[in-house]
């Protein structure tokens, strides 16, 4: 390790503002958690079971914002050898893949008394696996080397190259036949295809679920930091 | 009542379990 040329240390911002973010993270999930439950409307066709909808659907933007975070940490981490970027993708994959897991066991969950079946393999299911898999292994990579510039690099090059998967998984309803249902919210041929008032639960419950990530985020970049400090004590 | 009611418990029991498990072990790990 050559500590000369790689730069350190976290944002002096981002301990002031943590506690400010649990915060506002805690009441705006109470906020979205009750619009989910008791104020949006039954859906007409699904009954009260599309509830599990606005968990799911929160966890897997979140889980794609944070496998593009890992993205551009990577990227910023090869650019300018500053380990605060390698610090911020290990954070955002290791949050990525629990929101990944989450999202395919709420959508497990949706899945059995909507489609029948607890799993089924279908397009987006299974390139959701894949993705989940993928950043499971990039988790592992990193253990595979105790010289930081060696796997920070690789763990970049593998961070780069992984997410691909994401537009794959967002897109792979619209590229072959699938059981899943099409974009409703992100769709190309115009607005949201849902109620107003399912909207609004949605997007409330979709900021709530950002600022977690974002709690996450500032709370686990900053052990990382941490870790890199004794890292460097040490040698 | 909603006969898939234990459906929607279950899947926001899950998530909102996990991700308080993971608050309390960023919190052990020192965070």
């Amino acid at each position: 390790m050559t500590e000369t040329t790689i730069s350190r240390g976290m944002p002096f911002w981002v301990p002031r503002i943590r506690s400010w973010l649990g915060i506002a993270a805690a009441a705006s999930f109470v906020v979205a958690s009750v619009m989910a439950l008791f104020w949006a409307p039954t859906d007409a066709v699904q009954g009260d079971v599309y509830r599990i909808l606005y968990v799911h659907v929160p966890l897997a933007w979140l889980a794609y914002l944070a496998f593009v975070v890992v993205f551009l940490a990577s990227v910023g981490w090869l650019w300018t050898r500053n380990a605060l970027f390698d610090a911020i993708a290990v954070a955002s994959a290791e949050i990525g893949v629990l929101f990944t897991g989450l999202f395919l066991v709420a959508g497990s969950i949706w899945a059995k008394p909507t489609w029948g079946v607890w799993w089924t393999w279908e397009p987006r299911l299974v390139t959701t696996a894949i993705m989940f898999v993928m950043y499971v292994g990039y988790l592992l990579l990193r253990g595979l080397s105790t010289d930081f510039s060696r796997r920070a690099t690789r763990a970049a090059v593998f961070g780069i190259v992984a997410v691909i998967d994401v537009p794959i998984v967002h897109l792979s309803v619209l590229w072959a036949n699938s059981l899943h249902q099409l974009p409703t919210v992100l769709r190309a041929s115009g607005s949201p295809a849902l109620d107003s008032s399912m909207l609004l639960t949605l997007m409330v419950s979709l900021f709530a679920y950002t600022l977690i990530y974002a709690y996450f985020m500032s709370a686990r970049v900053s052990l990382e930091v941490a870790r890199q400090e004794r890292l460097w004590t040490r040698t | 009542m909603d006969p898939n009611l234990i459906f929607i418990v279950a899947a926001f029991a899950i998530v909102w379990g996990a991700l308080l498990a993971y608050l309390i072990s960023l919190r052990a790990r020192g965070a």
